[in-house]
């Protein structure tokens, strides 16, 4: 059976067992690995992309759930090989350290941003609670995210 | 030296990409042809293997290869050779190797190993330390005797792994004065584990009779050797490079899987790739370790220590591993900090039927400075004075001597914590104290070190004007690799940071190193590199002399120019006298070299050491305020400041970024992240619902001072800022619970329900019966006799 995705506006079949997690067919069927599966069990968000808009954990999604629907990727955020705007701010801030978990919470900062464009300090730490950063301490990516705010 | 350095907030090059979900890191490689590999892993704590079959499993849809004991013959370790790849007649430890598959698929690897035919007949195990050095225990090496001795020096007897003792001064005379007070404190810390977010991975293939090892490691050179000695093959056979890796903060700092991955592509010609599950990280991490301590300390009512003994008891699990070197941190930690009269400590790797422990951010050192820290609060409240007070009286200063007679230099820590002051008063907020919350703050100090040793460099001077930095440096997130180095590289060469490439680490490109690891990236790497850079520098000059007509002393190299001192704009371009000097003589390049400058002990002081003296000492001040709450036990941080004693800031910014990371996994260990073994066993924190990490939610911004001008031998001035921001973050939280609520704290983390305990008066004393009360009596060695 295969599954049809539209990812990043580009439509692409998989071959793979309907019920293989998204981010499974994301990273190895579509070679987007963006997305981190780091615990597989829906605790860390390293894995979040939207799907039609809506931050959700790619390794607790079926493939198959994801067919006609709008999926999008980090990979997929910026265009023309720029930076969006929570990227931006992310980076100059030097809010980057390892880098494993930028991809889910790029993710999930952008969609914040978009569903409550005045965010303030203590909306950012609750939207973050769902992506965990062993590296940062998450200070700078607060920062970073009011920055944005802000900047708007 | 004639170039300027100015310290810059240079951003790295490396965000870009990671914010864009383009890094490759090793979990992200897949190469053609690639097969996916799994590993059996023993499930007793301790039993001998009957009988291992692997034939049905080798003959499985998709199998290409199964490997097991026979394969790799070699045993490596830190001092004393004791850990094979795969258990061979016994198993050690719940989660030990016993055979690897490499499959078309990851699942056809995992249906291979379930018909893998094992028989397994269970021996008794020793789970904790208490039952690992009791009289007649079961031994977890009955073959310890046997196990090649690596390094000299260290006593060891049945499941004591390794033993180093530190002896200064006539410390029985100073328990025995009639005028001091005898303190006498117990702690115990459970594990941590790192969690890194990127598992343990690699990418092995085979080629032309060597390995390439693509693996997300902090230390590529060990990577190469621990494989040639594990497989017995020629070091030289083995090739490592290394991706961006995921996540380090030492669990990378050992050998790890690289070798099961190194043997299947041998014996299937494919590339195989392996990558640990986030249970095995769970359950297989090399965690930090726990601890059991007693320290006593005799002191004058005046608050001078003149007395001071502890037996630090380290669980290294069923290897030897790290904690073997660890041993030696006990004397520059538990025994740093503070003026001693006198002092004898001993630190014991213990053997336990569990999974091997291993390096983790300022290791040893946590442990130790909660408990010192502790102790000190304990002392200061039994001789009635303020704590910072007696913090103040004793604190090392210039020209003391450290535990192992060591002569620190420069005061360093007394105006840290003068500065402290100052931040604290400048804050000075009133918190909302009618909640009926339990308030307490306080302040402590750390001594931590930079793990120097060998680093080499290269660098290339390109004629378009740039610079190639080669070295076997690796960016594990710190920074260091993408910030530090290629500033220090410019500041030489008069170019901009970003003109300067710097190259992934690939062992057969760039010499030896130690690894990045221990605070010693931008110190021996960086002096390496800076090495280089006056090579490239002075050849360029000598070249430059002849094409403008001036002395090499009279020309600078500033903004990607070598001009004459004092008229800009005179002289050319670094790439026109590089693009000459290349046609002329040949490419210009430059190398270096670095290792530590061996700072003296006192001699006879020390046994079983690695490290006799710290080359350079780094300092830290915490200091934060919590709020407890009576009915829960919930402990809330609502300040966190740090001064840390930085040597030179090169990069502010980052170094201010490693405090926060650092300090936030610190209160994770003080607080919430708890490690248990159950009775079989096993760990039981096998994922993210059941080890709890610090959240968005959890932290608070820390406020942070760098304290600059400390001296170091690092280059430019500088220290290791990344790995200590931890170090005293379990003390100091530890030492504000107990303020707060005016318990004995005496151990970590500091969960609700055991700080419950406390206030409940529900927590009994701790005691260690296995611990010895007479010092001496802890020895399998008296300090001072030969092995």
């Amino acid at each position: 059976m295969v599954q049809n995705l539209t990812v990043n506006g580009d439509r692409r079949s998989s071959a793979a067992d309907p019920i293989t997690p998204l981010v499974d067919v994301l990273r190895e069927d579509f070679h987007l690995t963006g997305a981190k599966p780091v615990c597989r069990e829906g605790f860390c968000g390293a894995c979040m992309v939207l799907l039609d808009g809506a931050p959700i954990l790619s390794c607790l999604v079926p493939a198959a759930l994801a067919e006609d629907c709008e999926i999008l990727t980090v990979e997929g955020l910026a265009t023309d090989g720029g930076l969006t705007p929570i990227q931006s701010a992310l980076e100059a801030c030097d809010a980057v350290q390892c880098g494993m978990c930028f991809p889910g919470m790029v993710v999930t900062l952008t969609h914040l941003l978009t569903a409550k464009p005045g965010a303030t300090r203590d909306d950012i730490r609750a939207a973050l609670t769902g992506n965990i950063c062993r590296c940062t301490g998450y200070e700078r990516i607060v920062e970073a995210a009011l920055i944005a705010v802000a900047a708007k | 030296m004639s170039e300027v350095f100015a310290a810059t907030d240079f951003r790295r090059r490396d965000a870009r990409d990671k914010l864009r979900g383009r890094t490759r890191y090793t979990i992200d490689r897949y190469l053609p042809g690639m097969l996916h590999a799994a590993v059996l892993r023993a499930r007793v704590p301790s039993g001998r293997i009957v009988r291992l079959d692997v034939s049905k499993a080798a003959r499985m849809p998709g199998v290409r290869a199964v490997v097991t004991a026979a394969d790799a013959p070699g045993k490596i370790g830190i001092g004393i050779a004791d850990h094979p790849l795969f258990a061979r007649d016994l198993i050690r430890y719940d989660g030990e190797p016993l055979a690897a598959v490499a499959a078309d698929a990851l699942i056809q690897a995992q249906a291979a190993l379930a018909a893998i035919e094992v028989e397994i007949e269970p021996l008794p195990a020793v789970l904790t330390m208490a039952e690992a050095i009791a009289a007649e225990a079961p031994l977890v090496h009955p073959d310890w005797r046997a196990h090649e001795i690596l390094f000299a020096g260290g006593a060891r007897e049945g499941n004591i792994a390794w033993e180093a003792t530190v002896v200064r001064g006539d410390v029985d005379a100073a328990f025995a004065r009639p005028d001091v007070v005898i303190v006498d404190s117990a702690f115990r810390v459970g594990r941590q584990n790192h969690v890194a977010f990127e598992p343990r991975a690699v990418v092995a293939s085979y080629e032309d009779g060597r390995f390439h090892i693509e693996t997300s490691t902090q230390v590529p050179w060990s990577i190469r050797n621990a494989t040639a000695r594990l497989l017995g093959v020629p070091a030289s056979q083995v090739r490592v490079t290394v991706p961006p890796v995921g996540g380090g903060f030492g669990l990378k700092f050992d050998i790890a899987i690289e070798p099961f991955a190194a043997l299947l592509t041998r014996a299937s010609g494919r590339p195989v790739r392996l990558v640990n599950s986030r249970e095995e990280e769970m359950l297989t991490c090399l965690f930090r370790e726990n601890a059991e301590i007693r320290i006593r300390s005799a002191v004058t009512r005046q608050g001078k220590i003149v007395g001071r003994e502890a037996v630090v008891l380290m669980d290294c699990g069923a290897y030897g591993g790290e904690q073997i070197f660890l041993t030696t941190m006990t004397a520059h930690t538990l025994g740093g900090n503070y003026r001693l009269g006198s002092v004898r400590l001993v630190s014991r790797a213990v053997y336990t039927n569990t999974a091997p422990n291993g390096a983790f951010r300022a290791c040893n050192g946590v442990y130790n400075t909660f408990a010192l820290e502790l102790h000190t609060d304990e002392i200061a409240a039994r001789i009635g004075m303020d704590p910072l007070a007696f913090r103040r009286r004793n604190v090392l200063g210039d020209g003391d001597l450290g535990a192992t007679g060591q002569v620190f230099e420069g005061d360093v820590l007394g105006p840290m914590l003068d500065r402290m002051d100052t931040m604290r008063v400048a804050a000075e907020q009133p918190y909302e104290r009618a909640d009926g919350r339990l308030y307490g703050r306080a302040t402590t100090v750390g001594t931590w070190f930079v793990f120097v040793g060998p680093s080499a460099a290269t660098v290339n001077m390109n004629a378009d004007g740039t610079a190639t930095l080669v070295t076997s440096g690796v960016e594990i997130g710190s920074g260091s690799m993408m910030q530090g180095l290629p500033q220090i590289v410019a500041a030489t060469l008069g170019v901009g940071p970003e003109d300067v490439i710097v190259r992934a680490a690939d062992t057969d490109a760039a010499g030896y190193d130690v690894g990045v690891g221990g605070g010693r990236t931008t110190v021996s790497l960086g002096a390496a590199s800076l090495a280089a850079a006056q090579e490239v520098r002075k050849k360029l000059l000598k070249v430059a002399s002849e094409m403008i007509e001036a002395a090499p002393d009279d020309l600078v190299m500033r903004n990607g120019r070598i001009e004459i001192d004092g008229a800009p704009g005179s002289g050319r371009s670094i790439a026109e006298v590089a693009t000459h000097a290349q046609a002329q003589i040949g490419p210009i390049s430059g190398t270096g070299a670095f290792t530590g400058n061996s700072v003296p002990a006192m001699p006879g002081c020390v046994a079983g050491h690695f490290i006799d003296a710290i080359d350079i000492p780094v300092f830290a001040v915490h200091d934060c305020e919590v709020a407890v709450d009576r009915e829960t036990g919930h402990v809330e941080v609502l300040s966190y400041r740090v001064v840390q004693d930085v040597g030179r800031a090169l990069n502010p910014r980052a170094i201010r970024g490693q405090i926060q990371g650092g300090v936030v996994q610190g209160l994770g260990y003080a607080l919430h992240e708890e490690v248990t073994i159950g009775a079989n066993g096993r760990v039981c924190q096998n994922n993210f619902e059941t080890y709890r990490l610090p959240l968005a939610l959890d932290v608070v911004p820390v406020e942070t001072s760098l304290y600059e001008g400390a001296p170091s031998v690092g280059p430019l001035g500088t220290k290791g800022a990344g790995e200590v921001p931890i170090l005293n973050v379990g003390a100091t939280v530890a030492c504000a619970v107990a303020n707060a609520t005016g318990k004995r704290v005496q151990e970590l983390p500091l969960t609700p329900p055991r700080v419950l305990q406390l206030l409940l008066d529900r927590r009994g004393e701790l005691s260690f019966p296995h611990i010895a009360k007479t010092w001496a009596d802890n020895l399998v060695r008296p300090h001072g006799t030969a092995g």
